[in-house]
């Protein structure tokens, strides 16, 4: 797993429509209107979000690999698709099961108090009570603590039930050894320092990146686990809260709020005090992500079913392309249909 | 009241460091102090031991968000819970739970930057303070090597009001710093406590090579043939990487720390030195501070750092035991542009300046335009607080000024770096002391006979073992019943 062949899928998805950069926006999980509904309409939403802080080189360097190796190639619009041989590499790739679009880096929380946790469980274990805390953000050490409080952290039993849930949910998720490997000495504890990025790098010989990427997927097929299966229960635990809980940006969610109690477009834009654009993101993402969407008050059942109708017989969503097909509809309405009628299953 | 006694119950010692007794006397006796007290003689004691004989809170002022972490979490890890750092890292919610019940806490550990916020002193104005400490007290003048403005106004915060003894602590401070701390801290007549810099057991050395590939060289060898632990000190991130990566390869157990590194990573790489897993660091000035290690053998520096100050802070970590150790400045021709380069990169110019002017009169966000005018965090910091102060022609002034005294600052580490007197003196001189003895080992101008220092035969090397993940939770949870059946877990 690297880089270049996540960057891959990505485009292999956007078939052909998008630039390049749409696939760093999307890895870094950016909240903006073309972002959120890119992730809908192109099916991407595992990937939304798993490196929120990838820099511009990182992933340059690995669209550069990409072409130089004849994967990958740009149209005269600057737009991105894969080559024959690309697909053919895109076959060849594992699947991943990344969750982006539910964890969007809350993921490391959960390792952080897991960490935390085997740690503390590990020294008290072996008697010793006082060490220093291998995670020193406050937030962290407060949820442990409320966690631990009332468990007999002493007992042989509990750490043993620890182990042995970890064991079991790790097996479950499916991931490779080398997850396995990472996974368990990122954690510390009694007599037993952690390794670092580097020297889990140098021990592996893979760079450190990459190595950093199959840590974040095994913690979604953790998660993925301790989320769906009762077997876990302390584990589920620790990844409480971890889940976003609403798919809302917190804006759009406040714009929600307004339109519920009946105002209009408009209306919104003077109360907020904020672009009309920036609202018609915020009901572009309402109609993606809320099934109840009342799409007829923006545009008649008969223009969204064409509109359907032809985004499937020129296997297209590019608006500007749709846009000449119907040029009675703007932008705005065009947006808010693929939202509400391509959603979830694009 | 015996200071003995408290010693003994509440921290386990039996004697005082050089120093520690005759400032905690003064600060129990009600006066003003400043403390100038070398790394690692202790100095945390100073305000804690008072603590536990004065009712009321100790509020200590600490510059850096991990400094003040890791002294909470060391004071913690020996029992003492009524402990609480604000910093601005803080969420929100944190800070005003925090700050609501701070009556609560015998020790709050604060940034200069918090203390600047009205809430926070009505709070603090509310409870009993029983002593206030400065830690790093040398960040106050713009004279020292880490200048914090928001220091300054530590002096107002508590103008007028009845204030119970200032502690002013630091490693280094010359007169002129001195001066500062007195006069900027508003202490009334302090007294003034000052161990001598001198470390006997410390020989100094100072080597001229040709370029940065033959520092490379010499690091590798010196390594591969004498003993550790021991802290590399560099000019960069990059440099800190790559030697690291270099001096694996030959096998050696070493790895490099910066604030580049995850929060994990650098808790692991602490710990792992402290261990004695690693046994070299190569670190820029992040790593050092806070860190808890007294057998660091030797220091070595490849760069001439900026100031006499800053280079006997970081010099000073070793040989904390009283060991004999080794410190070694290696450097070449080329070094002097380069640090000047560093030093004068982050004190922003005139151009700068005007320009950063301008884009905040366009009501630009004040980080924007910093970021914009390419003026460093620390450069913008300083500007601010002149800002307040007076016209944008003083402050470039006064700039200019700071420019000119760490140009001074740097001549005065070079001629020490290029003297063929004893270092040692030297060094003493520049705090205004006198070397009443000679060391066996003093420098490299005294004397060429290095002590030995002979690779022991226990050094780790750099070959760490992955094992099996079962086996990893296995040891982490579960067999260390084994240990504490075999009682080696206890303390």
């Amino acid at each position: 797993m690297d880089l270049s062949t996540i960057l891959l899928t990505i485009v292999n998805k956007m078939d052909g429509e998008r630039t390049i950069y749409a696939g760093y926006h999307l890895l870094r999980g950016k909240r903006s209107g073309q972002t959120l509904q890119d992730v809908e309409y192109y099916g991407v939403k595992s990937f939304f979000g798993i490196l929120p802080k990838l820099s511009m080189e990182q992933f340059e360097e690995a669209a550069q690999q990409l072409e130089q190796a004849g994967y990958l190639a740009k149209n005269d619009d600057a737009l991105a698709f894969v080559t024959e041989k690309g697909r053919m590499r895109v076959g060849q790739c594992p699947s991943y099961q990344f969750n982006g679009w539910d964890y969007r880096g809350r993921e490391w929380v959960f390792f952080e108090r897991l960490s935390l946790i085997v740690q503390t469980v590990s020294n008290m274990g072996a008697g010793e009570r006082s060490f220093m805390p291998i995670q020193k953000e406050q937030a962290i050490q407060d949820f442990v603590k409320t966690l631990l409080v009332k468990q007999p952290i002493s007992e042989p039993q509990f750490a043993q039930s620890i182990a042995d849930e970890l064991k079991r949910s790790i097996r479950q998720s499916g991931m490779d050894e080398l997850q396995k490997t990472i996974l368990t000495h990122r954690l510390s504890g009694f007599r037993m320092t952690g390794w670092t990025w580097d020297q889990l790098a140098d021990q592996l010989k893979r760079n450190s990146f990459d190595i950093r990427l199959l840590f974040i997927e095994s913690l979604h097929r953790l998660l993925t686990v301790v989320h769906t299966s009762d077997d876990f229960p302390f584990l589920r635990k620790v990844a409480a809260n971890i889940k976003v809980t609403s798919y809302l940006t917190e804006s759009s969610m406040k714009t929600k709020q307004l339109f519920e109690r009946g105002m209009s477009l408009e209306e919104i834009a003077a109360a907020r005090n904020l672009k009309r654009s920036t609202i018609e993101d915020h009901f572009v993402e309402m109609a993606i992500n809320d099934p109840q969407f009342p799409l007829s008050q923006f545009v008649s059942e008969e223009y969204a079913t064409d509109v359907i109708a032809k985004v499937n017989e020129l296997g297209t969503r590019r608006l500007r392309i749709l846009k000449s097909e119907f040029n009675a509809l703007s932008y705005f309405q065009l947006r808010l249909i693929l939202g509400a009628r391509t959603g979830g299953n694009a | 009241m015996d200071l003995y006694k408290v010693l003994k119950d509440q921290f386990g010692f039996e004697q005082f460091r050089p120093g520690q007794e005759a400032v905690i006397s003064h600060v129990l006796a009600g006066n003003d102090t400043i403390a100038i007290l070398p790394t690692g003689m202790g100095k945390s004691l100073c305000y804690q031991l008072p603590a536990y004989l004065l009712s009321g809170t100790v509020l200590i002022v600490s510059p850096l968000v991990a400094l003040m972490e890791d002294q909470v979490a060391i004071m913690k890890k020996n029992g003492e819970k009524r402990v609480v750092a604000l910093n601005s890292f803080l969420t929100h919610r944190e800070k005003n739970r925090m700050i609501g019940d701070l009556a609560k806490y015998k020790f709050i550990f604060i940034s200069p930057e918090m203390l600047g916020r009205h809430q926070v002193l009505q709070q603090l104005r509310a409870i009993d303070l029983a002593l206030i400490v400065v830690d790093e007290a040398h960040c106050v003048s713009q004279w020292g090597f880490d200048f914090r403005p928001d220091y300054l106004r530590i002096g107002t915060f508590f103008q007028g009001l009845k204030r119970p003894v200032i502690l002013a602590l630091t490693a280094t401070a010359d007169d002129k710093v001195t001066n500062d701390i007195r006069s900027y801290l508003q202490l009334t007549s302090p007294v003034i406590h000052r161990e001598s810099v001198d470390r006997p057991n410390i020989s100094y050395n100072m080597l001229q090579v040709d370029n940065d590939a033959e520092k490379t060289e010499w690091i590798k060898t010196r390594l591969l043939s004498t003993t550790g632990p021991g802290i590399i000190y560099v000019s960069s991130r990059k440099r800190a990487d790559t030697l690291a990566g270099v001096l694996q390869e030959s096998g050696i157990a070493a790895a490099a720390y910066h604030a580049g590194k995850g929060q994990e990573d650098r808790a692991f790489i602490q710990e792992q030195f402290i261990n004695g897993e690693l046994s070299w660091i190569c670190a820029t000035n992040a790593f050092g501070m806070g860190i808890h290690k007294d057998d660091i053998r030797q220091v070595i520096h490849e760069h001439i750092p900026a100031t006499i100050a800053g280079y006997v802070q970081e010099v000073g970590r070793a040989g904390r035991d009283g060991k004999q150790s080794v410190v070694t400045l290696l450097h070449a021709p080329e070094d002097i542009p380069k640090t000047r380069f560093i030093m004068q990169d982050d004190i922003p110019q005139e151009e700068e300046i005007r320009y950063y002017e301008k884009l905040l009169g366009e009501n630009k966000q004040a980080d924007e335009a910093a970021e914009w005018a390419r003026i460093s965090e620390t450069g913008k910091r300083i500007i601010d607080y002149y800002r307040e102060r007076m016209s944008l022609k003083e402050v470039i002034a006064q700039m200019r000024e700071l420019i000119r005294d760490k140009e001074r600052q740097l001549e005065q580490m070079v001629r020490i770096v290029h003297t063929e007197q004893c270092v040692r003196e030297q060094l003493l001189a520049y705090f205004g002391e006198r070397k009443t003895w000679q060391p066996e080992f003093c420098c490299s101008n005294c004397d060429h006979a290095q002590p030995l220092l002979e690779k022991s035969l226990v050094m780790p090397n750099s070959t760490k073992t992955l094992m099996s993940w079962e086996e990893r939770l296995n040891l982490l949870l579960v067999r260390q019943i084994d240990w504490k059946e075999a009682g080696t877990g206890q303390k």
